[in-house]
């Protein structure tokens, strides 16, 4: 068991996203770094998508009321516990009184505080993630704040202790190339702002939340009048208001919007957007659907030898 | 209804297929649902999306290249809903500008409005949020250029002849008109959902 001292700016419970309920308008939610997510319940032992905290920009801090076995991933500020410096992808042995505390990242967004057999929370629509905007999931559906108490869901210590590969630990700077696809709307841009799209590199904007975030410095002519069909969108479509600022969707976004459909960032890189804060730099590399899926199988591979593997 | 369905890639684990109305839509997402083949099914306005497991690729494809028709089922109609609204002021402070734009008064605006039965066509954007038809087409009224950050739970917009209500608080693009004090969707209820696709509506002023 964990007690929450500090929340930081937006701590959340966050699990498996919604799959299947987006005819319902029911958006994904989940974590918005599903690989940083991943890797840290791996090395607690749990599934890759059990109940973990996911801390925005640090800030996080919580004492241990039961001795726990715990994993951080994630965007990496200083990590300590009960004042001593810890390192990240690794399984620490915390006993009752300590303390763990996660100071604010100088790259990367979102940090991942993963306990041996997850976090225990609320299950609303198939799945224990907090979706903030109708307050439903993960601590009563809302962001955490000191005086929670967060509980596994059985024991939660174990005696192996496990360590991320260092080949598998994604690390975070200040300029994310992605992979990117056309998308259905494509068409109604600009030849120039084609161009553009998959060669300037823009800066993510100050609105980056888990519904999504702008690029910026490049407006994109689009041939929009602003009266398309609402259409249905996902995490990873890059939307464009007649702004031409585009807005790239992350995990808690909407399930249908009626801007034109401009890009999709490639499966294989969507985990890296919950990583991108406002001021980074952001280009995409132009992929056909198959050539993405092709990097999403061969990254897929590489990473289930150690996610599914033994411990 | 078009002669043949194809369907394309608008991502690299999505597959769409476009359709005439929103009612073979809905009927072409029920259909494919029903095969258990998708990650997702999600049908817009004329719109349906196919979001797929990548591990699945070859077996999607060859499914949905054998698509060939549409099948309405027999709509039995629910009852109308009546939704109080209060329009203008505070609560829809685009309609004077809306208004504006038409050369029609805020008074005959809702006369409009409230005048006429309408069907929600489509859930979606966000839980409970529904689009609802039945203005007449002559309105066709744009999105906002740039979408507001947060718009209260219950308000209603009008984009294009399509009446919007924000069963949550959250961003919106759309200009809005007025907000229900209703309560459209309840996670907490067992049919959290209050109105549903196929659902008549009409609008009363308060």
């Amino acid at each position: 068991m964990l007690r929450v001292l500090k929340a930081g700016l937006q701590s959340t419970i966050q699990g498996a996203p919604r799959l299947g309920d987006r005819h319902l308008g029911i958006p994904y939610a989940g974590p918005a770094d599903a690989l940083s997510m991943a890797l840290a319940n791996r090395l607690v032992g749990n599934a890759s998508d059990a109940t973990c905290v996911e801390v925005t920009f640090g800030g996080f801090e919580a004492e241990v009321e039961t001795d726990c076995a715990v994993a951080v991933t994630g965007a990496a500020g200083r990590l300590l516990v009960s004042d001593r410096e810890m390192q990240p992808h690794s399984t620490w042995h915390l006993n009752k009184g300590a303390t763990i505390k996660i100071e604010p990242p100088r790259t990367g967004v979102r940090t991942y505080l993963a306990i041996h057999s997850g976090f225990s929370a609320q299950t609303q629509f198939n799945s224990t993630s907090t979706y903030l905007p109708a307050a439903f999931g993960g601590m009563e559906g809302r962001a955490l704040q000191a005086g929670d108490v967060l509980s596994a869901t059985t024991t939660p210590q174990m005696s192996d202790t496990l360590q991320t590969p260092e080949a598998l630990r994604p690390t975070f700077t200040n300029a994310f190339a992605l992979r990117a696809c056309v998308s259905a709307e494509t068409d109604l841009l600009a030849p120039e702002a084609r161009r553009a799209l998959f060669s300037e590199t823009f800066t993510a904007g100050r609105q980056a939340t888990r519904m999504g975030l702008s690029l910026e410095g490049h407006p994109l002519a689009v041939a929009s009048d602003g009266k398309m069909k609402s259409a249905p969108v996902f995490p990873g479509i890059l939307q464009c208001p007649p702004s031409g600022t585009p807005i790239v969707l992350l995990c808690d976004a909407q399930t249908t919007g009626g801007y034109p459909r401009i890009a999709s960032i490639a499966r294989c890189d969507r985990h890296l957007l919950g990583q991108i804060r406002p001021g980074d730099q952001v280009t995409l590399l132009h992929r056909t659907p198959e050539a993405a899926l092709v990097d999403f199988t061969e990254k897929q591979a590489l990473l289930d030898r150690w996610l599914r593997g033994g411990a | 209804m078009s002669a043949t369905l194809t369907p394309l890639r608008i991502a690299d684990d999505v597959f769409e297929f476009q359709v005439e109305t929103s009612k073979h839509a809905q009927a072409l997402a029920d259909e494919l649902r029903s095969a258990g083949l998708a990650e997702d099914i999600v049908a817009g306005l004329d719109r349906v999306s196919v979001r797929f497991d990548p591990a699945r690729t070859k077996q999607v494809e060859t499914w949905l290249s054998g698509i060939r028709s549409i099948n309405l089922p027999d709509q039995t109609a629910r009852p109308v809903i009546e939704i109080p609204v209060q329009y203008g002021d505070e609560f829809g402070p685009d309609l004077d500008a809306i208004c504006e734009a038409m050369e029609l008064s805020p008074e005959a605006f809702i006369e409009v409005h409230t005048g006429a039965e309408h069907e929600v066509e489509m859930i979606g954007f966000i839980p409970g949020f529904s689009y609802i038809s039945g203005l007449p087409e002559t309105f066709q009224i744009p999105r906002l250029g740039t979408p507001r950050a947060r718009v209260p739970s219950g308000s209603i917009g009008i984009s294009a002849a399509f009446t919007g209500i924000y069963a949550l608080a959250g961003p919106g693009g759309w200009p809005l008109i007025g907000r229900t004090p209703d309560r459209l969707f309840d996670p907490d209820a067992a049919d959290p959902f209050r109105l549903r696709p196929g659902q008549r509506v009409r609008f009363k002023a308060v």
